[in-house]
């Protein structure tokens, strides 16, 4: 579904990553985890076309109008209200506004938010605002799913119940998805596959874990998994190799 | 009741002016201020009344109100045209920001001599000078406004399929509909600034006229009831930009 060609991205003379080579199979969740400033959110904006490559490239097999992009910010028109935001990716691909808004409302009743179209985003909390957010990206009905951090803001327990909500919505709609990550627990708890990338500049993928979890999950029981405890101390021993002080340099002077 | 009554600010703001009147009124008539140089209220009130009784100032007012109206929806139209251009035609941004700044560096009430030798005395010379002055600060609030739009709702309606056209009025326009908005009082005290100057530098007619005769015949009390009338009229028209305002910006306010 999706494929990076020895991608790589800059933002000045010396490329943020370089020669990042990744895949996601259609129907499949991937989790991309590493340290801060190896480029994790820039690999999913060069697959959305937010950032051109300097060589390499990202293959899709969906096109751009079916990919759906959850921001870190839940970043909503401030001038529109909950129901006007979520019909916006609607009426951009031409739906009359009446039915637009129709199916806005549906959205936000199947989020959980009912009553409270009328709003705006100020008026709302920070986990309902997300909620509007996931609404306005599920109604497009993607087929491929980028997510960057996208509950970061959010406190734990409302964090665990949009989580859930959302691995419901990427079952029932046969979605792929790849969310970029912080939270190591995070990515093994609801992924197929977490890659981790090494320390920028020229971040490269360091390794791939396999998630052998079955789907659908639960996002407090997958963490009970006898897989799990043993892969989030690979994975951590990994990450930690990779921030270790003087590390990126090692691996400069060995390569 | 008088002590919860004093907690409104209101009730003291206008205790505190009823106050200075008073003692102005007490120290003008015990003789503390000179009457010919400081009439008291009652005096300045008397003079206002006159000029609407006697219905001379109808004219004066129409002509301020036309120059100062004028020169702001003009002004208006021609600082968001510009400020837009220059926000989205980098090349003609080259050419207007530095005329602009120029523009804003300077007082610009002196040009208004040169739009009298352009225009004339009549209306032109003082809409020129309130549209310039109007004009200015809009430009440099819409092109602002624009360079200053959160990048993250531009790449949200990018993500969504957004061209050219939605992002101008999903994203820009109301962007910078709050940024004229935040504005537009100011703009209303230029629009008058300008036609009042205007009309004293050279005019037949105008509260800026009526200014000048008052004061080439130091005559101290009808320039202070012209000063409050002008006043009035421009917290009348900060109360209705402000209603406006929060109209247009529901979203800010409620």
């Amino acid at each position: 579904m999706l494929r990076a060609r020895d991608l790589t991205l800059a933002y000045a003379a010396e490329p943020v990553l370089e020669g990042v080579n990744l895949e996601v199979q259609a129907g499949a969740f991937a989790s991309l985890v590493g340290p801060s400033g190896s480029g994790k959110t820039s690999i999913l904006r060069a697959a959305t076309g937010l950032q051109q490559p300097r060589s390499g490239r990202v293959e899709l097999d969906v096109g751009r109008e079916e990919i759906g992009f959850l921001f870190q910010d839940d970043a909503l028109l401030p001038w529109r209200t909950a129901r006007q935001n979520v019909a916006l990716g609607l009426r951009i691909r031409k739906v009359p506004k009446g039915a637009a808004l129709d199916q806005a409302e549906e959205w936000l009743t199947k989020m959980g938010l009912a009553g409270l179209g009328d709003r705006y985003p100020r008026e709302l909390s920070g986990g309902q605002r997300k909620r509007v957010a996931i609404a306005q990206i599920l109604a497009l009905r993607p087929r491929l799913l980028l997510m960057d951090e996208p509950f970061a803001s959010l406190d734990a327990i409302v964090r665990a119940h949009i989580t859930q909500e959302l691995l419901g919505w990427v079952e029932q709609e046969h979605m792929t998805v790849l969310l970029v990550t912080h939270d190591l627990e995070e990515a093994l708890s609801v992924s197929d596959v977490v890659y981790v990338l090494s320390q920028g500049p020229r971040a490269r993928i360091r390794s791939r874990y396999p998630v052998p979890i079955p789907r659908p999950r639960n996002v407090l029981h997958a963490r009970t998994d006898p897989a799990f405890a043993p892969l989030l101390e690979r994975l951590w021993n990994d990450l930690s190799e990779e921030v270790r002080p003087g590390a990126a340099g090692q691996r400069k002077a060995a390569e | 009741m008088t002590t919860n009554l004093l907690q409104k600010r209101w009730v003291r703001r206008t205790l505190a002016l009823a106050t200075l009147i008073v003692l102005w009124e007490v120290l003008a008539r015990i003789g503390v201020l000179d009457p010919f140089y400081m009439p008291p209220p009652s005096d300045v009130v008397a003079v206002l009344f006159s000029v609407f009784a006697d219905g001379s100032i109808w004219s004066h007012l129409e002509a301020t109100f036309s120059a100062a109206l004028l020169g702001l929806v003009i002004g208006l139209l021609i600082g968001i045209i510009l400020g837009f251009t220059a926000a989205l035609v980098p090349i003609l941004a080259e050419l207007l920001e530095p005329l602009m700044m120029l523009l804003n560096a300077i007082p610009r009430v002196i040009l208004a001599p040169l739009f009298v030798i352009w225009l004339g005395i009549d209306l032109g010379s003082k809409v020129a000078l309130s549209l310039v002055l109007v004009a200015v600060l809009i430009f440099f609030a819409v092109y602002g406004g624009i360079k200053e739009v959160d990048g993250r709702l531009v790449e949200r309606v990018r993500t969504l399929g957004g061209g050219r056209r939605v992002l101008l009025t999903e994203v820009y326009v109301p962007s910078v509909t709050a940024w004229v908005m935040g504005n537009l009082k100011v703009a209303v005290g230029f629009a008058f600034t300008g036609a009042v100057v205007g009309e004293f530098v050279a005019s037949t007619r105008g509260l800026g006229y009526l200014l000048q005769f008052a004061q080439s015949t130091y005559n101290a009390a009808l320039t202070l009831a012209l000063i409050l009338l002008i006043m009035g009229f421009v917290l009348l028209l900060f109360s209705l930009s402000e209603r406006l305002e929060r109209r247009l910006l529901r979203w800010r306010y409620r």
